[in-house]
């Protein structure tokens, strides 16, 4: 008898164990299921949604009697907290996103031809993954665009089942901290300018972590205001001499 | 690199067994054509396109080096 378990995931429970019934086509009787976790469709089914996991199995023995799944099925609701197996699991979630995003963006670089060693440092809200460039700037790629694309790709790869979502941060030959340098470098220099010509200047369209930085590198300066326009990709920071009081 | 596109795509989908990738080669050019499951379609394209251009971003970080040209197209 095939005694394998196979791990689902639904939108519900009840989702989930449906096409476990389908992936065996046996009916839900004839089926062990474990809930891994239960889904939850998050603040008015936009934010924090979950996806429901349980674990399923065919049961060895034909027991008719009471336990049908549907019971089961509650009382490791009420319980999962304490049951067993569920234990390691969650230990294992919490570990495993940073090393999870390690062994992602590992197997995109060597893809990549690109074998470098990957250091990670984590914090309480982000993944910080150094990659140790060889100086060629291939990783970053103009105005960091690579080296953003490559954190998109690993940020979405691992945040994917929306559990203990964190930041993951890439950063190579120190770029992160060298790019924000030049942003504030930018900044001071336009603000000089703007003060000078008291017209406004736009700055070209950037992401939202440059914007940000341009924004603080401002914000203490009195006789300057700092505004984003634009959509999406578009949005450019606009500098304009603050009005006075 | 059939290799890059079809271990990022894997990663991004929730049906990675129905991920192909075939390519079809020019003289100094590649084109990458990716096929996934119909409702990883939008996963492999994200918001505004941006996950499809994160990926096209990265492949040709990776074809620069070795002087080609890559495309990558989405077929359906």
């Amino acid at each position: 008898m095939d005694t394998k378990t196979i791990e689902i995931e639904g939108k519900t429970i009840d989702d989930a164990i449906e096409k476990a019934c389908q992936e065996y086509d046996l009916p839900r009787e004839k089926l062990n299921i474990e809930i891994i976790s239960e889904g939850s469709s998050g603040f008015l089914g936009l934010v924090g949604s979950k996806k429901a996991c349980i674990r399923a199995s065919i049961m060895s023995i034909d027991l008719t009697m009471e336990s049908p799944p549907k019971e089961r099925m509650e009382s490791t609701f009420t319980a999962a907290q304490s049951e067993k197996a569920d234990v390691p699991r969650t230990e294992e979630i919490k570990e495993s996103l940073a090393a999870k995003a390690k062994e992602k963006l590992d197997g995109i670089l060597k893809r990549m031809g690109l074998d470098f060693p990957v250091h990670v440092e984590e914090t309480s809200e982000t993944i910080i993954l150094k990659i140790e460039g060889d100086g060629s700037g291939l990783l970053i790629g103009k105005g960091g665009q690579t080296l953003d694309a490559l954190q998109y790709i690993v940020n979405k790869a691992s945040n994917k089942n929306g559990k203990g979502r964190k930041r993951i941060i890439l950063d190579t030959e120190d770029y992160r901290k060298r790019r924000e340098k030049t942003l504030i470098a930018l900044a001071e220099k336009l603000g000089e300018k703007v003060k000078k010509t008291k017209k406004p200047v736009t700055v070209n369209p950037m992401n939202a972590h440059d914007r940000r930085i341009i924004h603080l590198a401002l914000q203490d300066d009195k006789q300057l205001t700092t505004k984003s326009r634009g959509e999406g990709a578009f949005r450019k920071i606009i500098i304009v001499p603050a009005r006075k009081s | 690199m059939k290799e890059l596109i079809t271990y990022m795509v894997k990663a991004l989908v929730d049906h990675p067994e129905k991920v192909e990738v075939f390519e079809v080669n020019g003289g100094q050019t590649s084109i990458y054509e990716l096929k996934v499951s119909k409702e990883d379609i939008g996963k492999v394209i994200g918001k505004q396109g941006q996950t499809a251009k994160a990926i096209r971003t990265i492949l040709s970080a990776v074809s620069s080096k070795v002087r080609r040209k890559s495309f990558l197209e989405i077929i359906e």
